[in-house]
């Protein structure tokens, strides 16, 4: 490590990555102009829409991709050097491991390429079996692994050389409420033994429970950057914490803040970055700020994809909701990021009335935000509201939910 | 190393659990005994080993280029295309690391397969003579002619001393004015060369014929040399009889008067028909120490008649310089050579070319060696009016190719119990390294600059 970058870990100047095709046509700017510096031990987050760039900004420290312009400095060096990547660990967006290799040949041939003895392999081995709830089925090929099984692997592989350096793409993708509690104990644990964190996600929640400082990006730019409290904390409002008051104490605070001539509300804390998350999003997307992203879109996408679900769930429990009405209603609101709330509502409320357990399952658990898919077919929507379609997915998604109880 | 063993070994489990690996197996194991029963040949129990030899390392060597293709095209094309390779490259690990583990892997897998296979081959083929309870002078025919390595001499032409004498002539010609200037003097030197090799392969009434040869080693000198050739005659008697005497042994003994004779000279006098194949033996101790052989064909007067030896298939001395399994075990080397070297080459294409394309070009290659003679003569051919571009680009992209056929197919030594000799098989193991090292190389570099998680679509 050189002496001058000894305080980041990742140093990035003016970095930029620009697709082009074959021919060098249609251009896809994925990273524009990127500054990025991670101290050393800091918890960094990457966030942002699909598409915004997260990915490629990850694969061009790793020297998977070549920058277009710019360059990234990596613990000092060059991420492609193996005297760097010796102290990196790198969990990629999907755990692309050997299906025919069962989890300990897996750990195993990690393990060998830097080139660690057996011994320390074996030792190495044990313990992120152990650690990643995986030591029962160490003799289990990969490939009959569910998708969080195999995440989990992948992310035991990311930690076998102990690196000093952890970059994890969507580390809680595809993993169940337990397995991403883990990652995030585990986060916050590697952090505090001083290891460096660089994350990217799109579970704001998430990110915002364990990373030190954020960048949000749109488009392949920075939109905003700084340490979550930096970023959340509003300028003309105060916000007090306390335990659960009695009446007669919020009655005097009232009082007195009204006295001050304040204004005075009451509520329990709440999400906030992703409110945040939101509002800097439709920021850029009404600056009409390009992306090569899902987003432009999405935004009515979204909102029929809401409404057909929503007319499925209704037939599927048989709801007395007229479906067009739902149809108009959303199309009325096609102008919104956030899916209409109403809609939304229905979609979180009506499940209490159902009596089968099916559909509680379909009650987003998270807040995220909706536009997930890439730019979604008209006919797969269709395809969508057809009932039939839509119980087979319920029904299978019904299953992995059983398989992962069971697990 | 350690980085590339382990790369090795993932590659050779990947290969080895692989269906085409199984099926392959599968069906030389099947095939392999199957043929050894229903080999026929030409009857005899020697034809039928040979054909069984034949089919047996033919379909081998041919399965194992077919599977070698297909995993080594396969183990990195697949790692791209499934971005397996992400978790590897990120590691301390070189990029030739890489390539260099994947190729030993296919190199583990073909060692491993080759090994079965050919000790299956060399096992059936020595068991089946004991098998058709072949004896008496058919094992003994069987053991001279087939379970054996035998070397063979043939008249080495010196261009030079033909070029030389054909010289002279056309100056003595040229003296003499017999020269007509009808005929260029291309024409006239080229006739003269003809005549000039056709008289050191001929014999008038009365004169001889000799062949030299340097570097005879025999195996045994217990054991025979054989002399098999072929003449025709300017006058044919009515019994197409010719009569004649060879002499085989040091000639230099005569030719420079020695006191005392250290080898042998042995005269064989003869009477043998035209135009057709003879072969007659002789003690091997015949051979001088330094390896000079010379065989001398002596002309009787009688006969009346020039007797001349045709240039390709007149004369060729056979001697045991080696056994049968010696021989066997240089095949075997040879065709794993060729398995590396087409390992090499899918590696090294399937740095920048997906699977399905990969597997296209290397048949290409495969199937080029098959018929490598026959390409190399067409380009020759053409390569007269383009000669600069030929010998500087096609030239080279020839000499890459691997070659299979003519010289280089290694079932037929078996078959005619052929030495494969120390020299050629050197320089065919050492060519064939060097294309494959120049291949590896080739894929370092394409491999080191490539973007690995560019999407080719
Ligand atoms: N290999 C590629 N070729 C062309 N475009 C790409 C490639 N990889 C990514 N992109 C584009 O770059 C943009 C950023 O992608 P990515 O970094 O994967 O986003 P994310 O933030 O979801 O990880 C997207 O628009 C994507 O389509
Ligand atoms: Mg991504």
């Amino acid at each position: 490590m050189t002496e001058n970058n000894g305080q980041f870990a990742i140093e990035t100047f003016s970095l930029t990555k620009i697709f082009a095709d074959w021919w060098g046509r249609s251009r896809v700017v994925a990273v524009d102009n990127l500054n990025l510096k991670v101290r050393n031990n800091q918890v960094f987050g990457l966030l942002g829409p699909n598409g915004s760039g997260k990915t490629t900004i990850l694969k061009m420290l790793l020297g998977l991709l070549h920058p277009t312009r710019g360059r990234a400095v990596v613990l000092g060096g060059d991420g492609k050097d193996p005297k760097i990547s010796a102290q990196i660990g790198f969990l990629p967006e999907e755990s692309y491991l050997y299906s025919y290799l069962n989890a300990r040949e897996t750990l195993d041939f990690y393990g060998s390429l830097f080139g660690l003895n057996s011994r320390v392999r074996k030792s190495r081995i044990d313990a992120l079996l152990d650690m990643v709830g995986l030591a029962g089925m160490a003799n289990r090929p990969i490939g009959t692994f569910s998708k969080g099984m195999a995440r989990r692997i992948g992310l035991a592989q990311a930690l076998i050389n102990d690196p000093k350096l952890l970059i994890l793409d969507e580390p809680t993708s595809g993993l169940d409420p337990i397995g991403t509690r883990q990652i995030k104990d585990l986060i916050v644990e590697l952090a505090r033994r001083g290891k460096t964190i660089l994350l990217s996600s799109h579970l704001l929640a998430d990110a915002e429970e364990v990373c030190d400082r954020v960048a949000i990006l749109y488009g392949g730019l920075v939109q905003r950057e700084g340490s979550v409290e930096e970023l959340l904390e509003r300028k003309d409002k105060t916000q007090i914490t306390t335990n659960i008051l009695t009446d007669r104490a919020m009655e005097q605070i009232r009082r007195i803040v009204e006295k001050d001539g304040g204004e005075f509300e009451v509520k329990p804390p709440m999400q906030k970055l992703e409110s945040f998350f939101i509002d800097i999003v439709r920021q850029a997307q009404q600056a009409k700020r390009p992306t090569s992203g899902a987003m432009n879109r999405l935004e009515a996408t979204d909102a029929e994809r809401a409404a057909a679900m929503s007319n499925v769930l209704d037939k599927l429990v048989a709801a007395k909701i007229e479906p067009s009405e739902k149809t108009e209603q959303a199309e009325v609101e096609t102008v919104k990021i956030r899916p209409d709330d109403d809609i939304l509502g229905k979609l979180t409320q009506e499940p209490q009335q159902i009596t089968e357990p099916v559909v509680r399952e379909k009650k987003p658990e998270t807040p995220e935000l909706p536009p997930q898919q890439d730019g979604i077919k008209k006919d797969l929507l269709n395809e969508l509201v057809k009932p039939k379609g839509f119980t087979e997915r319920i029904k299978k998604k019904d299953k992995k939910t059983e398989e992962k109880k069971n697990e | 190393m350690s980085r590339v063993w382990a790369v090795a070994k993932n590659s050779f489990v990947s290969a080895m659990r692989m269906k085409t690996a199984i099926v392959f197996m599968l069906l030389l194991i099947i095939l392999l005994p199957i043929l050894s029963i229903t080999s026929t040949g030409d009857g005899t129990i020697k034809g039928r080993i040979q054909s069984f030899i034949s089919y047996g390392l033919g379909l081998t060597g041919f399965l194992l280029s077919i599977l070698t293709i297909i995993v080594s095209c396969y183990t990195l094309s697949s790692d791209i295309k499934h971005k397996q390779i992400y978790t590897v490259v990120t590691k301390p690990i070189r990029r030739f690391e890489l390539i260099l583990g994947k190729t030993l892997g296919v190199v583990l897998l073909d060692t491993l397969l080759l090994l079965v296979f050919s000790s299956i081959i060399y096992a059936l083929t020595l068991q089946m003579p004991r098998l058709t309870k072949t004896k008496g002078d058919e094992l003994v025919r069987l053991n001279n002619e087939f379970f054996t390595a035998r070397a063979s001499l043939k008249p080495d032409i010196d261009e030079q001393v033909i070029e030389t004498k054909a010289q002279k002539s056309y100056k003595e010609l040229q003296r003499s004015g017999q020269l007509n200037d009808s005929r260029s003097k291309q024409a006239v030197m080229q006739e003269l060369k003809d005549i000039a090799r056709y008289s050191m392969h001929s014999a008038e009434p009365g004169g001889m014929v000799i062949w030299e040869f340097k570097n005879v080693k025999p195996f045994d000198s217990n054991d025979n040399i054989f002399v098999r050739f072929k003449f025709e005659a300017s006058r044919i008697p009515p019994d197409k009889n010719i009569y004649g005497v060879w002499y085989v042994g040091d000639y230099r003994q005569i030719k420079y008067g020695q006191e005392k004779m250290k080898t042998p000279i042995y005269a064989a006098p003869r009477k043998d028909v035209v135009k057709t194949v003879q072969e007659f033996q002789v003690p091997a101790n015949a051979v001088a120490a330094d390896g000079y052989l010379a065989v001398v064909f002596y002309n009787e007067p009688m006969n009346d008649s020039t007797i001349i030896f045709p240039q390709e298939d007149g004369f060729e001395v056979l001697y045991r310089a080696g056994n049968f399994g010696l021989n066997f075990v240089r095949a075997t080397l040879i065709i794993f050579a060729r398995l590396v070297f087409f390992a090499a080459l899918g590696v090294s294409l399937s740095t920048w070319l997906g699977f399905p394309v990969a597997v296209m070009c290397s048949l290409a290659v495969f199937f080029t060696g098959v018929i490598n003679g026959f390409i190399i003569g067409s380009f020759a051919y053409l390569g007269e009016n383009v000669s600069l571009f030929y010998k500087y680009a096609v030239e080279p992209m020839i000499w890459l190719l691997p070659k299979f056929d003519q010289g280089c197919n290694i079932s037929k030594y078996i078959i005619d119990a052929k030495l494969i000799g120390t020299a050629f098989f050197a320089v065919t193991i050492a060519g064939l390294a060097v294309k494959s090292a120049i291949l590896l190389v080739a894929g370092f570099i394409i491999f080191a600059r490539r973007e690995i998680a560019k999407v080719i679509v």
